[in-house]
C-alpha cells in the first residue's frame, strides 16, 4: 500500500490507477498469504481478466506460502496462477515491490511473454 | 479490586466444582450441565458484562513423553505425523480431553477478570452461552471449528474459518499440521 | 465518573433475536420479493481485507446482512504448537499486521508471566513508546484508507506520508518496518540505538500539527458529516454484549481503556487521558481515533523522557536459562556457551501453567491464552482478536443503513483480516 503514498509513489512508473475491476486490469498483485478458502476467489478474479494479463507473487507468503507451511496455506500462488514475477520479503518493502513491477516493465519491453503463454495455467 | 472479595464472591457461583488461582488470575472450574447457571450469576450478580474469550484446548498426548522436535523420515521432514513435545518432568494429568476457556471481563468502576472452565470428553457438548452473552456466537463456531468441542442450542454452529465442506477438527492434537515437505536443490 | 454511561443511544437492543451476527430480513418491513441478495467480497476494493458480506437488499436499503470470514485464516496457533518459544515469536507480528507491536508484546507478556522473570524498566518503556507509536500508525492507516472509501481521496495521502515517518522510526529501531519482531521474552531483542529518542521527539513534534490539519479537512466538510454522523449506531449495552472493546467501546460512551483500568507495562505511570464520546456513530469513532492519536504522542514524549534517564541499563533480563548470553561472554564463559546452545537448538522451558494476558491494542482488547505444559514448545496458543469481535457487531450496527452507508459502517468498526480470522 505505501507504494502508492507520496514517498515511493509508483505513480513515477505509471502504475498508480487502481481498478476496481478486474475485467479492466492488467496485473493482479497477490500480495500476502493464500488460504484454500481464498484460492478459488482468486482463480475467479484471474479468469476475469482480459489476455494479456500479469501476476505479481508479493511476498514470501504469496510466492511460496513463507513460513506457513500448514493445513490452511496454498504454498505459493504459482499453483493456481502464472506468476510473472515473484517479490520476496516478508513484508516486502515498497522498493522491492517497485523493483519487481520495474522488472516486469523490462520483461515486458524485452518481448518475453506473460506467464500463461510459456507455463500454462493448470484448469 | 480485592481478593478477598472476589474470592467470597466466587464461592457464591453455582457449579463450581473447583478454584484454582496462579499468576493472579482464578480459574473456575464448572460442571459442564450447570455452565448456564454459573455464568448468568456471573453476568448478573457480580457483573461480569463482557465476554472476552472463548478458548477450547485439546489436551490429547498432555503429559506423554514424546519426540522433542520433528518426526524425520528417511525421504525428510514428515509434516503428516502429529506433532508431538518433549519434556523433562510430566505434567499433572488433566481430567478430560477437552477443556473449554471462558474468560470473562467486568467493566465497570471495579475491574475484574475470571476465567470460567469446562472439561469436556470426545463427543460431549455442553449448553452454548449465546443467550447469555450474544458475543459467544463466533467464539463458539471457532471453537466447533477448530477443535470440535459441540455447544447445545447455538443457532448456527457452522465453520466459520475452514471452508464449509472441510473434513476433521485442525486444533485437535491428532490432526497433522499439513503443508508441504521443502524441497531442496541439492536432492533428487 | 462511571464508566458505562446512563444515558441512552437507542433503546432496547438491535441485536438479532435469531443469531446475534446475521440480520435477517423482516419480512413486516420488507417485501421479500423485492430482495435482491448481494455478495460483496472476498475480494472487493471497499472492505479492507478479505471480508465476505453477504447483504440483502431492498432498493438501496440494507434488509440483512452476514458476514463470512475464514478467507485468511494461517493456522498461527497451530502453527506455534510447532515452533520453540524464542522462533515462535516471529508469528503474532503477523496476526494484527497493521497494529503487530500488540500482538508481539502480549504474547511476550504471556511467556514472561509464565516465567516469572523480571523485564527490566528500560525495555518496558520502550515497549509503552513502541506501543503507542504503533497506534499512531495504525490510526493513520484506518484513518486514510477509511476516508479513502468514503470518498476523501486527499486524506490517504497526508496519513500514509505520517505513516511512512512512523515507519522510519520503527526501522530505526528493529531493522524493518513493520513486523518488527522487536520483543524477545524477557525484554527486547536489542537495545534502542542511539539517538533514536531524538528522531521520535521530532516526529512527535510534527505528529499534533498532522492530526490538526487532518481534522480542519474532514471534520466541518459537509459530506463527512452526511456520511458519518448518526449512521451505524451502537448502544453502550448491545457493545458489551457484543464483546466490543476499544475505540468501537469508547465511541458508545462507556469510559473503558485497559491502559487506565487495567494498566499493564507502565501505563500507570504516564499521564493522559482517553477520549470518549456518547453518540455512538461512526463519527464519534473517528473523533476517538483521532484524539487517540494525540494522546499517544504524549505518552511517547513521557516515555521518551524516561528513556533518556535509563540511557545505558540493560534491555533485557539477566537471565541465562531463558536469554541468550551477551556474546563477549561466549569467549571467557563455559556456562554461557551451554546455555547459548541450549537456547538455541533446542529451546527454553517455560513452566506448567495458564495465562491469558490482554492489552489494549489500536482495536481494542486484544488478548492471548497461552497453555504451557513445562516444555520447550506452546501446548496451546488462543489470541483474542479485537477485530472478531468487532465483526460479530456487523450485523447489530448496520441496521437502518443504506448500501453506500454500509461501507462507513464497516471502516468505523476498524477490523483487519489477519486478526481476525488467524
Amino acid at each position: 500500500m505505501s507504494i502508492v503514498s507520496s514517498r515511493y509513489d509508483i505513480a513515477r512508473f505509471g502504475m498508480e490507477r487502481f481498478s476496481s475491476s478486474p475485467r479492466q486490469a492488467d496485473l493482479l498483485i497477490v500480495s500476502g498469504r493464500v488460504t484454500h478458502k481464498m484460492a478459488p476467489a482468486i482463480r475467479q478474479v484471474y479468469d476475469q481478466m482480459l489476455e494479456p494479463k500479469w501476476v505479481i507473487a508479493m511476498g514470501a507468503c504469496a510466492s511460496s506460502g513463507g513460513m506457513f507451511n500448514n493445513y490452511t496455506i496454498l504454498q505459493g500462488v504459482d499453483k493456481i496462477l502464472a506468476v510473472d514475477i515473484h517479490v520476496p520479503g516478508c513484508p516486502p518493502r515498497p522498493e522491492a515491490l517497485i523493483e519487481g513491477i520495474v522488472r516486469l516493465h523490462e520483461k515486458i519491453r524485452a518481448g518475453i511473454p506473460p506467464a500463461y503463454e510459456i507455463r500454462g495455467v493448470a484448469e | 479490586m480485592s481478593n478477598a472479595r472476589l474470592r467470597l464472591a466466587f464461592e457464591a457461583v453455582p457449579g463450581v466444582v473447583e478454584t484454582r488461582e496462579a499468576y493472579a488470575e482464578t480459574t473456575l472450574v464448572v460442571d459442564p450441565a450447570r455452565l448456564v447457571e454459573a455464568c448468568t450469576h456471573l453476568r448478573d450478580e457480580e457483573g461480569f458484562n463482557l465476554l472476552s474469550d472463548i478458548a477450547a484446548t485439546d489436551y490429547f498426548g498432555w503429559g506423554e513423553p514424546g519426540v522433542a522436535g520433528y518426526i524425520g523420515t528417511a525421504a525428510g521432514r514428515d509434516l503428516h505425523e502429529p506433532g508431538s513435545q518433549g519434556l523433562a518432568q510430566v505434567p499433572a494429568p488433566k481430567p478430560k480431553r477437552f477443556s473449554v476457556s471462558y474468560h470473562l471481563l467486568r467493566v465497570g468502576d471495579d475491574p475484574a477478570r475470571v476465567r470460567v472452565q469446562v472439561w469436556l470428553d470426545e463427543g460431549e457438548a455442553v449448553a452454548t452461552l449465546v443467550p447469555v452473552w450474544p458475543a459467544a456466537d463466533w467464539f463458539e463456531r471457532e471453537a466447533w471449528d477448530m477443535v470440535g468441542v459441540r455447544f447445545e442450542g447455538h443457532p448456527n454452529l457452522v465453520r466459520i474459518l475452514m471452508p464449509d465442506d472441510w473434513e476433521g477438527h485442525p486444533l485437535r492434537k491428532d490432526y497433522p499440521l499439513g503443508g508441504e515437505p521443502v524441497r531442496f536443490s541439492g536432492e533428487d | 465518573m462511571t464508566v458505562v454511561p446512563s444515558t441512552r443511544i437507542y433503546e432496547g437492543t438491535r441485536i438479532p433475536p435469531r443469531v446475534p451476527t446475521i440480520l435477517d430480513v423482516d419480512p413486516h418491513k420488507h417485501d421479500l420479493g423485492d430482495i435482491l441478495r448481494v455478495n460483496f467480497g472476498p475480494n472487493h476494493p471497499s472492505t479492507h481485507g478479505v471480508l465476505r458480506l453477504i447483504v440483502d437488499l431492498d432498493g438501496e436499503a440494507i434488509a440483512g446482512i452476514e458476514a463470512v470470514i475464514g478467507y485468511l485464516h494461517t493456522g498461527f496457533e497451530k502453527t506455534m504448537e510447532e515452533k520453540s518459544w524464542w522462533k515462535s515469536v516471529t508469528y503474532p507480528a503477523r496476526i494484527d499486521y497493521l497494529g503487530f507491536h500488540a500482538n508481539e508484546v502480549e504474547y511476550v507478556l504471556a511467556i514472561e508471566k509464565l516465567l516469572g522473570i523480571d523485564v527490566p524498566r528500560r525495555a518496558t518503556w520502550a515497549r509503552m513508546a513502541l506501543a503507542e507509536l504503533n497506534r499512531i500508525h495504525s490510526h493513520l492507516v484506518w484513518l486514510g484508507t477509511a476516508a479513502l472509501e468514503l470518498g476523501a481521496i486527499s486524506m490517504f495521502w497526508y496519513a500514509f506520508d505520517d505513516r511512512d515517518a512512523v515507519l522510519d522510526l520503527f526501522e530505526l529501531a528493529g531493522g524493518t518496518r513493520f513486523h518488527t519482531r522487536y520483543v524477545q521474552a524477557g525484554g527486547l531483542a536489542e537495545d534502542l540505538p542511539p539517538g533514536f529518542t531524538d528522531e521520535v521527539r521530532k516526529f512527535c513534534a510534527a505528529m499534533p500539527k498532522s492530526v490538526d490539519e487532518y481534522e480542519a479537512i474532514l471534520d466541518k466538510q459537509k459530506i463527512w458529516l452526511e456520511r458519518t454522523k448518526g449512521i451505524g449506531l451502537l448502544s453502550a449495552e448491545d457493545a458489551l454484549a457484543l464483546g466490543q472493546s476499544g475505540p468501537v467501546l469508547r465511541a458508545s460512551g462507556v469510559d473503558w481503556d485497559l491502559r487506565k483500568n487495567m494498566p499493564y507495562l507502565a501505563y500507570d505511570e504516564v499521564d493522559f487521558d482517553v477520549p470518549v464520546y456518547a453518540n455512538g456513530d461512526v463519527y464519534d469513532r473517528y473523533k476517538v481515533h483521532m484524539d487517540e492519536m494525540r494522546e499517544s504522542v504524549r505518552i511517547v514524549l513521557q516515555c521518551c523522557d524516561q528513556l533518556d534517564e535509563m540511557d545505558g541499563e540493560p534491555w533485557i533480563a539477566d537471565d541465562r536459562k531463558v536469554v541468550l548470553p551477551p556474546r563477549h561472554e561466549l569467549h571467557t564463559s563455559m556456562e554461557s556457551l551451554i546455555y547459548h546452545f541450549k537456547i538455541v537448538t533446542e529451546g527454553y522451558r517455560v513452566p506448567e501453567g495458564e495465562v491469558y494476558v490482554v492489552i489494549e491494542s489500536p482495536r481494542g482488547e486484544a488478548g492471548c491464552y497461552l497453555v504451557s505444559d513445562g516444555g520447550a514448545r506452546p501446548w496451546r496458543v488462543k489470541f483474542r482478536a479485537p477485530s472478531f469481535a468487532a465483526l460479530q457487531a456487523t450485523a447489530t450496527v448496520v441496521q437502518g443503513a443504506l448500501i453506500a452507508d454500509m461501507v462507513a459502517v464497516a471502516a468505523s468498526l476498524d477490523f483487519i483480516m489477519g486478526d481476525t480470522d488467524r
